[in-house]
């Protein structure tokens, strides 16, 4: 062989061996379709459309939990209102958001820093918000990370260079205040994205975009839906639909059987009417309002609404549909969804969102007496202009927007409840849309103690089809961060003082804890590098619901700092 | 509750969302308690009486101009900025409404 011959025959060799690499590398639809397979990886929001939030790595379990530790650690820069983000891990990187929609990507193993992006930002704008400055996740695929941006943007960054390659506008946040902060997801070739907006004068729109090119290829408002697109106007008398809400605000999920997306809507605006009992056809926004707090199917290719389920129709509480993961089961040959609500409620579905079961995660609950396992509501307590007292649960929900966790060797569905309730004032509002919308809430209230017990939060592992308990482990306050489960029998909660405790998956019994120094709002998973396992945690205080816990609970929630924020990793040594 | 398959409709109303007419924003009726519900209840608990994500607002030791400050400029990552949202008139009722504020 010549030298030429030879030198040719190595960069042969490379091309291939690099076309090989990015072939393994590239998070395309089918990669993406089989994610729950890659134990070592952990490439969507919800871990895959399964939505289980579950690492099937076993390499930490129950034998040698109380050995793990700090691996290492990555302090995000600006963390305004903590880190509320989801990390997401590809093939031995870590990628992860922050506040002011900042991203990084981490060497799996070590930490180190492969690089970081930051958006260019309307901070003008950012510092009018009021559900602001944090991002909630991320989105990989075609080389891309996908994020959806403060300003109303949906960016594509380079997964290898952290480079923008595209940005397209698609909410006119000047105008509506409100932008992005939820994970998107990715839907073969297409990124789907929900606007915020509960008690926002927006209508809630959730997109459809070219994953490669960032051109928008539909659009579905959920308030009122669209002319020939689940035009459901007429739920909503006197136009009101025009000032609607319904922010998809949390990334849904996706049924590949069927090709549907799932995906949950906020509250209608204003959050709370004054019609009392004659809510459809008196109030600020008379009728059931479609498609606000409910669960859409939509075409992922088309945008179409193949049908729907509106879990409270006339949504006069803010217990809207937008939280809650879409849990895609298999029982005795039957294939569920299970959605969790604000309302301490789980639904249970079958494919096609015909309800199947209901059932209460939560003791303290009074804004209806009860939802029948069809789905029914019973005894509503719909209010009029004027003072309530012990409405419950509290408006932050009897489950807030972090994920729970399912786990297929213990059967288990696990989850954090919220038991709280509140005093209220409604008052009767008008929306203010010049210059530009603001916060349309419709009361005056405050947190209080349910009757009789004290406000607390607890983490429960139930039957996800009956809702029928195994264990419960109570916390002093409500813990506001996602949960993870894995095949080493183990459950992960990160609580709001600083805990991250691991749990015996099956008992509840706890095995180890560390204190991360501050509290969590965000999400943990686990992923494998260099062949170790890896347990990662966002840390850091400031979100909403949680600013009410310094004068509520008060104690170590009076000093927690509420600009900080920090990725923790932990491994076995 | 409510479920089904799809039914196009019929109504004709553009789906693009303008203002609506009868949804005014700052105009001569405003009315400061309204717009405390609609906008500042959500932090400042009670009607300002309490704190919550932000603090009490009634009793507050802070001069008229400093309330009108914070309420232009907002403070990061706590209260937003809503110098572009509200007028002076507006923002002197909001000042009137806390200083009105009984336990």
């Amino acid at each position: 062989m010549t030298r030429s011959w030879h030198v040719a025959a190595l960069s042969l060799a490379l091309l291939l061996l690099a076309g090989a690499a990015a072939t393994a590398a590239e998070i395309d639809a089918k990669r993406l379709m089989n994610a729950d397979k890659e134990a070592d990886n952990w490439l969507t929001y919800h871990g895959s459309y399964k939505s289980w939030h579950y690492s099937a790595l076993a390499d930490i379990n129950t034998k040698n939990v109380g050995s793990l530790r700090e691996a290492w650690s990555h302090v995000a820069s600006r963390s305004v209102r903590g880190l509320q983000s989801y990390p997401l891990a590809a093939d031995g990187v870590l990628y992860y958001s922050g506040s002011y929609n900042q991203v990084w990507a981490l060497d799996g193993a070590t930490g180190e820093v492969l690089w970081q992006y930051k958006q260019k930002l309307n901070e003008d704008l950012v510092a009018k918000q009021t559900h602001s400055p944090y991002n909630r996740g991320i989105a990989l695929g075609y080389g891309n990370v996908y994020m959806g941006t403060l300003d109303g943007k949906l960016a594509a960054i380079d997964m290898k260079t952290g480079k923008l390659k595209w940005e397209t506008k698609l909410v006119n946040s000047e105008k509506l205040t409100v932008g992005f902060t939820g994970a998107p997801l990715l839907v073969k070739d297409k990124v789907i994205v929900g606007a915020q907006g509960g008690e926002w004068p927006d209508r809630g729109p959730i997109f459809g975009v070219d994953a490669n090119t960032g051109k928008q290829l539909w659009r579905f408002y959920t308030a009122g839906g669209e002319e020939n697109n689940g035009d459901a106007r007429n739920t909503w008398l006197n136009d009101s639909w025009r000032t609607g809400g319904g922010g998809g605000w949390m990334a849904g999920g996706y049924d590949p059987d069927t090709n549907t997306v799932w995906w949950g809507t906020a509250n209608p605006a204003p959050l709370y009417d004054w019609s009392g009992p004659d809510w459809k056809t008196a109030g600020a926004r008379p009728g059931d309002n479609l498609y606000t707090t409910s669960v859409i199917l939509l075409d992922p290719d088309t945008g179409k609404l193949k049908g729907y389920h509106q879990e409270v129709p006339h949504d006069a509480w803010d217990f809207d549909s937008a939280t809650g993961e879409f849990i895609m089961l298999e029982r005795g040959g039957k294939k569920y969804v299970v959605h969790p609500s604000k309302s301490g409620f789980v639904w249970v579905y079958d494919r096609n969102a015909k309800v199947q079961n209901v059932w209460r995660l939560i003791k303290n609950i009074n804004f209806v007496q009860d939802i029948k396992p069809n789905g029914e509501l019973v005894g509503r307590r719909d209010m009029t202009a004027g003072k309530h007292e012990n409405l419950c649960p509290f408006i932050a929900g009897g489950m807030s927007w972090n994920m729970g966790s399912y786990n297929p060797k213990t059967g288990l569905l696990y989850k954090v409840g919220n038991e709280w309730c509140m005093d209220l004032e409604i008052v009767k509002t008008t929306p203010i849309l010049e210059p530009m919308a603001q916060l349309n809430i419709g009361a005056n209230f405050n947190i209080t103690n349910p009757k009789g017990d004290k406000a607390h939060g607890h983490v429960s592992g139930r039957d996800p089809i009956t809702g029928k308990l195994t264990w419960e482990v109570k916390f002093p306050e409500p813990p506001l961060a996602s949960l993870l489960s894995t095949g080493g029998d183990l459950l992960f909660v990160p609580d709001p003082r600083g805990w991250l405790r691991a749990y015996d998956a099956r008992t509840g019994k706890e095995l180890w804890k560390h204190n991360n120094g501050q509290g969590h709002n965000g999400g943990i998973i686990s992923y494998r590098a260099k062949g170790k396992q890896y347990i990662a945690v966002a840390t850091g205080w400031g979100g909403l619901a949680g600013d009410d816990y310094p004068s509520f609970f008060g104690g170590v929630f009076a000093q927690m700092p509420k600009d900080s924020g920090v990725l923790k990793v932990f491994a076995l040594p | 509750m409510q479920s089904g398959r799809h039914t196009p409709g019929t109504n004709d109303n553009p789906s693009t969302a303008p203002a609506s007419p009868s949804a005014t924003g700052p105009a001569s009726d405003f009315d400061v308690n309204q717009l405390f519900a609609s906008t500042c209840g959500w932090c400042h608990l009670k009607g300002g009486r309490e704190a919550g994500k932000g603090p009490k607002l009634a009793d507050t030791q802070l001069a008229d101009g400093e309330i009108i400050a914070r309420i232009r400029n907002g403070k990061p990552g706590q209260m937003p900025a809503f110098g572009s949202a509200f007028n002076d008139e507006q923002l002197k009722a909001i000042v009137g409404y806390i200083r009105g504020l009984k336990p």
